[in-house]
């Protein structure tokens, strides 16, 4: 290891990204960063509720940020960074154990995220590439299909929504969301090195908070729109203020 | 009363393993487990069959030498207890208890419930000592050292090394010793001076041995003997990050 990098300092860095802590780190940081954008999605998603022009306005202004493309490039990098990194560390976690207990019981500590963190990731990750596929990349084809709202975002996901198979698709999918955070958000301080007698059982309170928060948030507006208040294809307009 | 036992059974590492059913005659609650398959043993050798090869030391919980997977749980059922420390109170007439192997990459198996722990010295031999000449016993509060400090580098000094946590952990991860071994050192001041160099050669020496990354099941801290804190674990984390940022 020594040999192929420049300095002291640069193989201290190389040892560190090759580390086990160091590889958790990484994926804590970068899924910690990536709840941070959960937060301003939801937060955008939101506007829904108040209304098709708002949400339209909103998505316009972000569209024609000239910022936009940098922050799209960050978020990949921290998607890439997150998703190869903790497939690599759970690849390695198969490996460090050859062969299995015929049977493994336990002691209770595992909980239904931690268990399933693997299968979360995976469901969030086919999640992002439908999402941004029907959503951005408009594949599929509903763009104004809604009568009369060629431009509008808001119509647009409206009619996605009204269809119940996919409307399902994202509520699962953020579920997912959910229970990775479950276990993803505490897990993650405590490989940061955080970890206190008084705060630590409150802080594994909050994360879980966080959880349900984001789930019971992203999953209000397909169960709205998509169940309680759906958009007619190709017929008439949705609901009041869809239009712009 | 009578227990069944299935137990792995594997000439050597090369040979296939496999579970395999003895009832054991005569087993009284005051047996220890560790007794109980002795009395197996005897039983074996009376009809002529090769005994059952486990390990064990003391007996009493100190050594960690005793390391059987009973029933899916690391040392079995109890709380803060080696498997030598299990009693066949715990049971009852007729039941059936599987014993297997503690199994890690890091723990390759020598025969029937025995595993090869070395990884665990060559881990400890990396880092996990101090290099100073002590000399005669010095005068005991020569140096100062707080209560709190005292009793939380004595928590983790009393890691008896016996790998529970690894067999326990879903990723066969070795952090709660490493971290507990990291831990005793970084909380006194005889640990100081080479504070940075043990927790980065003692963390190079753990991969090396191919145990899995910690994933923060807490399944470690359950199974541990001794009451190893997770808090170790982020003890842990934050020397090894230290460490990479002060190291020249
Ligand atoms: C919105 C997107 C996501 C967020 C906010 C997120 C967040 C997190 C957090 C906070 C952790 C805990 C890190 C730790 O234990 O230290 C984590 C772990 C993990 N993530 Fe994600 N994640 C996301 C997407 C994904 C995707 C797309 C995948 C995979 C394909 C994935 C796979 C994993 C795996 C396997 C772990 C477990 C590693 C471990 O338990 O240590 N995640 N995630
Ligand atoms: S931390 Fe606990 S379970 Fe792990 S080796 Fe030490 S005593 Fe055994
Ligand atoms: S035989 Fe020594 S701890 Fe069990």
């Amino acid at each position: 290891m020594e040999a192929n990098c420049a300095s002291k300092r640069s193989c201290r860095i190389f040892e560190f990204l090759e580390s086990s802590i160091g590889k958790k780190i990484m994926v804590a940081a970068a899924g910690i960063l990536l709840c941070g954008f959960l937060v301003t999605h939801l937060a955008g998603n939101l506007l829904m509720f108040v209304g098709g022009p708002a949400f339209d306005h909103y998505a316009e202004a972000l569209v024609h940020n000239p910022l936009l493309p940098v922050a799209e490039l960050g978020l990949l990098a921290l998607f890439l960074l997150h998703i190869v990194l903790s497939i690599r560390a759970t690849l390695a976690n198969r490996a460090a154990r050859p062969e299995g207990y015929q049977v493994y019981k336990g002691k209770g500590a595992r909980t239904p995220g931690s268990r399933t963190m693997a299968v979360t990731g995976l469901l969030i990750l086919a999640f992002i590439i439908v999402h941004v596929a029907t959503f951005k990349y408009d594949v599929g084809g509903l763009k104004g299909q809604v009568a009369g709202q060629e431009e509008s975002l808001f119509a647009h996901v409206l009619g996605w929504f009204a269809n119940p198979w996919y409307a399902l698709f994202y509520v699962l999918a953020v579920g997912g969301v959910g229970f990775h955070l479950s276990h993803g958000v505490q897990s993650a301080l405590q490989t940061f090195g955080v970890n206190h007698p008084r705060y630590t059982p409150a802080l594994k309170r909050l994360g879980l908070a966080f959880a349900v928060l984001i789930f019971v948030g992203f999953a209000s507006l397909p169960v709205y729109f998509g169940f309680f208040h759906k958009a007619d294809l190709a017929c008439c307009a949705p609901v009041e203020g869809g239009s712009k | 009363m009578n227990i069944t036992l299935k137990v792995w059974r594997q000439k050597n590492a090369a040979a296939p393993g496999a579970l395999v059913e003895y009832t054991v005659s005569g087993v009284v609650p005051e047996m220890s487990f560790l007794e109980m398959l002795d009395t197996l043993n005897e039983q074996l050798i009376a009809k002529g069959e090769d005994p059952l090869a486990f390990d064990s030391d003391c007996r009493e919980g100190i050594c960690g030498m005793c390391n059987l997977m009973i029933d899916g749980q690391a040392h079995g059922p109890d709380k803060e207890a080696t498997t030598c420390q299990l009693h066949m109170r715990r049971y009852k007439d007729g039941d059936v208890v599987t014993v297997e192997p503690f199994r890690a990459k890091g723990f390759p198996l020598v025969k029937d419930l025995v595993v090869d722990r070395s990884a665990f010295d060559r881990i400890q031999a990396a880092g996990g000592f101090v290099s100073t000449h002590t000399g005669g016993a010095g005068e005991a509060n020569a140096i100062l050292i707080p209560h709190d400090m005292a009793e939380k580098a004595m928590d983790a000094a009393s890691c008896i090394g016996c790998g529970a946590c690894v067999a326990a952990c879903p990723n066969a991860s070795a952090m709660l010793f490493v971290a507990a071994k990291v831990s005793q050192y970084a909380l006194l001041p005889q640990g100081q001076p080479e504070r940075e160099k043990r927790v980065l050669a003692m963390r190079e020496a753990m991969d090396k041995e191919g145990f899995g990354h910690c994933t923060n099941e807490y399944e470690c801290e359950a199974a541990c003997p001794k009451g190893i804190k997770l808090s170790n674990i982020a003890r842990l984390n934050r020397e090894f990050l230290r460490a990479t940022l002060l190291t020249e």
